[in-house]
């Protein structure tokens, strides 16, 4: 297998003297407009989201941003995949690109603690980003120096997703609670539909860590999750248990073909009636056709104990910038711009609308869903990110090699809790 | 004359700059793109790395976690399993197509190009391809209900019990063409006077399989040996593509286990060791063998 590393090395290598040759190119070709008052060519925004129209929105944006004149910009769209295993590569590098997307929260501040990202306090002083909410610039502080390090532009919220005209044949309502969920859910497989789609099969197995972090929100309280996911609490506490006993009632009612499909097959599955209802974020709309967009719903997962203070979980996309970028000034003008009520505007009318823009003046897409969304979030006392954000991405592997078990093998959930406590404490000493 | 003697002489004695120059310059480079890599693959397996700070200097601490590691013991367990499946299977199967498709007859090359043809399609393709046929309405369920055996159907990638076999498949579809046109080749060189001898003797075929064409296929068996030990320890690409090493870990090999430790979990320091082992294996496997071989032949 040292071949295998030995050629992912000369990968690296060879891209870093491309990239190096780039750079030299660069300096060569950019050094009058240097002089004019550029430093070093444009700026490079490395961007994960490699979906079509993602993608074109991107461009777009892009486009936008070098009319205007002033520091110009440069996209590059990586596969997701790729993106997330070369981050700490990029970041590391002497020749980073400038700007990356990718989330806020515990996920950019493993990146701040090693000092890796650009301080940003001096743009979220700007009016751009001064009438952010206090959320969003606590989600943006990095704990251990204090400062700003990430501009965040948009979040997007999960629900239980449903077809209203298929609700509506089957004669069912939107549950309030948990027990009217889970009578939902006996009367669907009375009707011999597969009451709850999954989708955490191929290479999407991280969907199921949705169920995790729901349950535990509605059971221990987000506090509590936080904690569990920063290796405060252990995976096999009692608490933690607790969950696994509520999971244990739904369970029965989830599509046996869950663990076995990806999320975008769960989501056909789902518009095709043959599963009811899916805990899943907006972003599966990018793969759902324009006509049946207008008959999908919502509702709110529902409250298990009405004791604990209600939150939900709205994940945060936006932007850091590597503290090694040679091109400072371009970056912050870029995310400044980014932050802008007129490019969030401008993302969302070319991507699918269903994300919410995070600027307080910039209208959404209006959709009946979008406005029942927002409202969700808004009410909620407490927001959470979601598994891998709220910890790191190095943890996710180990939820998702449990939660896959467990839902194929409930009965061994103290085995599997014993093991996931036992990986998950190789990734907290490292 | 003289001079001509005296320049060919200083030629059998010195190398000529051209000559080291085209020796040194690819060492070099591989030097550089290889050996130096590997070297450093050897020292992060001493290390706790998680790919952004300093590495941290753990001496055999990744190796002693190993010992007690139930995914690790599962990924060895499976790549000797693998090793033993995939190999023993596409070497008989290489062979026995080989000995089918070996006579010129007509239309004889249809069936070599047809069993050939998995083989120039990437892995990654060829598990996009299997990853739809054993999807839970894909085509092998489909059959299985079409033909009346309805209870067998699966989710056959998903279900602990069957993903490591049904990963193994698509890779034996691709090796077995390209080990029989290794086993056609040898098939090809070895002299029609032994079997016309052995016929006069009256040897039955088997006979003649046993006491001609296996021996005469020795020096064939060597390469198809090394390149079903490293095709297999190699193997990640099929895996990967089709179940990441799941489900829990039931059809992870120590490739799958390797590349996830170290770019998914990022422990590149535990990743580095992993790589060491298997490295350990591939070397003494084929080290083992050829030294044998060679044994043999001298």
């Amino acid at each position: 297998m040292t071949a295998f590393n030995a050629s992912r090395r000369r990968f690296l290598a060879v891209s870093g003297a491309v990239g190096a040759g780039a750079l030299l190119s660069s300096c060569v070709t950019q050094s009058p407009s240097a002089s004019g008052g550029k430093s070093g060519g444009p700026v490079t925004l490395q961007s994960n989201l490699s979906s079509p129209q993602a993608k074109t929105s991107m461009q777009q944006l892009v486009a936008a941003f070098n009319k205007r004149g002033g520091a110009e910009a440069e996209l590059n769209t990586v596969a997701s995949e790729t993106f997330r295993t070369q981050l700490p590569t990029y970041l590391t590098s002497a020749t980073p690109p400038d700007i990356y997307t990718w989330y806020p929260g515990s996920v950019a501040e493993s990146y701040a603690k090693k000092d890796l990202l650009l301080d940003l306090d001096d743009i979220w002083g700007k009016p751009e980003l001064s009438g952010y909410t206090d959320a969003l610039k606590k989600l943006c502080t990095s704990a251990s120096s204090g400062k700003k390090v990430f501009v965040p532009t948009s979040y997007y919220w999960w629900g239980m997703f449903y077809r209203k005209s298929n609700f509506a044949k089957w004669g069912v309502q939107e549950p309030k609670n948990w027990d009217e969920f889970l009578d939902l859910c006996d009367k669907l497989k009375s009707k011999g539909v597969a009451p709850i789609g999954l989708g955490a099969g191929g290479d999407t197995p991280w969907v199921a860590s949705a169920w995790f972090d729901y349950l535990n929100i509605r059971v221990n309280g987000a506090t509590y999750h936080r904690e569990l996911l920063a290796g405060q609490h252990r995976f096999d506490d009692p608490e933690v248990r607790k969950v696994f006993d509520t999971w244990d009632q739904a369970r029965p009612f989830f599509d046996p073909n869950g663990t076995a499909i990806p999320f975008q097959d769960a989501t056909t599955a789902l518009l095709q009636g043959r599963t009811g209802m899916m805990l899943i974020g907006t972003f599966f709309a990018d793969a759902a056709p324009k006509d049946a967009l207008g008959d999908i719903d919502f509702f709110q997962f529902p409250i298990i104990d009405p004791k604990v203070p209600v939150a939900e979980e709205a994940p945060t996309d936006g932007y850091f910038a590597s503290a090694r970028s040679k091109r400072a000034d371009g970056v912050k003008e870029l995310l400044s711009y980014l932050a802008t009520a007129e490019a969030q505007e401008l993302y969302l009318k070319n991507s699918s609308g269903t994300a919410l823009p995070t600027h307080p003046d910039a209208k959404d897409a209006g959709t009946p869903l979008v406005v029942k969304g927002r409202k969700l979030i808004e009410s909620a006392a407490d927001v959470t990110q979601f598994f891998n954000r709220d910890s790191s991405d190095a943890l996710q592997p180990t939820a998702d090699t449990a939660l896959v078990h467990y839902l194929a093998k409930p009965k061994e959930i103290g085995s599997i809790l014993t093991t996931w406590q036992r990986s998950a404490q190789k990734i907290w000493s490292q | 004359m003289a001079l001509i003697g005296s320049t060919r002489r200083s030629r059998a004695t010195r190398v000529p700059p051209v000559v080291l120059a085209f020796v040194l310059i690819p060492l070099l480079a591989e030097a550089f793109w290889v050996f130096w890599p590997a070297l450093q693959g050897f020292y992060l397996s001493l290390t706790s790395w998680d790919g952004l700070g300093a590495p941290k200097f753990v001496g055999l601490g990744n190796f002693s976690e190993m010992l007690h590691d139930e995914v690790f013991r599962t990924a060895a367990i499976n790549t000797v399993l693998w090793l033993l499946l995939f190999g023993g299977l596409s070497a008989g199967l290489g062979l026995g197509a080989a000995l089918l498709l070996q006579q010129e007859r007509r239309g004889i090359g249809f069936y070599r190009a047809a069993l050939f043809l998995p083989v120039v399609f990437s892995l990654v393709a060829t598990a996009l391809v299997w990853q739809a046929m054993y999807q839970p309405d894909g085509l092998i369920n489909n059959v299985l209900e079409a033909v009346g055996l309805g209870s067998w159907k699966h989710a056959w990638l998903a279900d602990q019990d069957t993903a490591f076999y049904a990963v193994i498949v698509p890779a034996l579809w691709r090796q077995v063409g390209y080990v029989m046109v290794l086993y056609l080749a040898g098939l090809k060189g070895i002299d029609p006077a032994l079997y016309e001898a052995a016929k006069v003797d009256g040897a039955t075929p088997l006979q003649q399989f046993r006491h001609i064409t296996l021996p005469q296929l020795r020096s064939v068996n060597a390469v198809v040996l090394s390149v079903i030990v490293i095709d297999s320890l190699r193997s990640f690409d099929v895996v990967w593509a089709l179940t990441r090493g799941g489900p829990y870990h039931s059809s992870e090999l120590l490739s799958t286990y390797m590349y996830s430790t170290a770019f998914q979990s990022l422990r590149l320091g535990y990743g580095s060791a992993l790589a060491v082992v298997i490295f350990v294996l591939a070397f003494g496997v084929i080290a083992s063998y050829l030294v044998r071989a060679f044994r043999e032949a001298d």
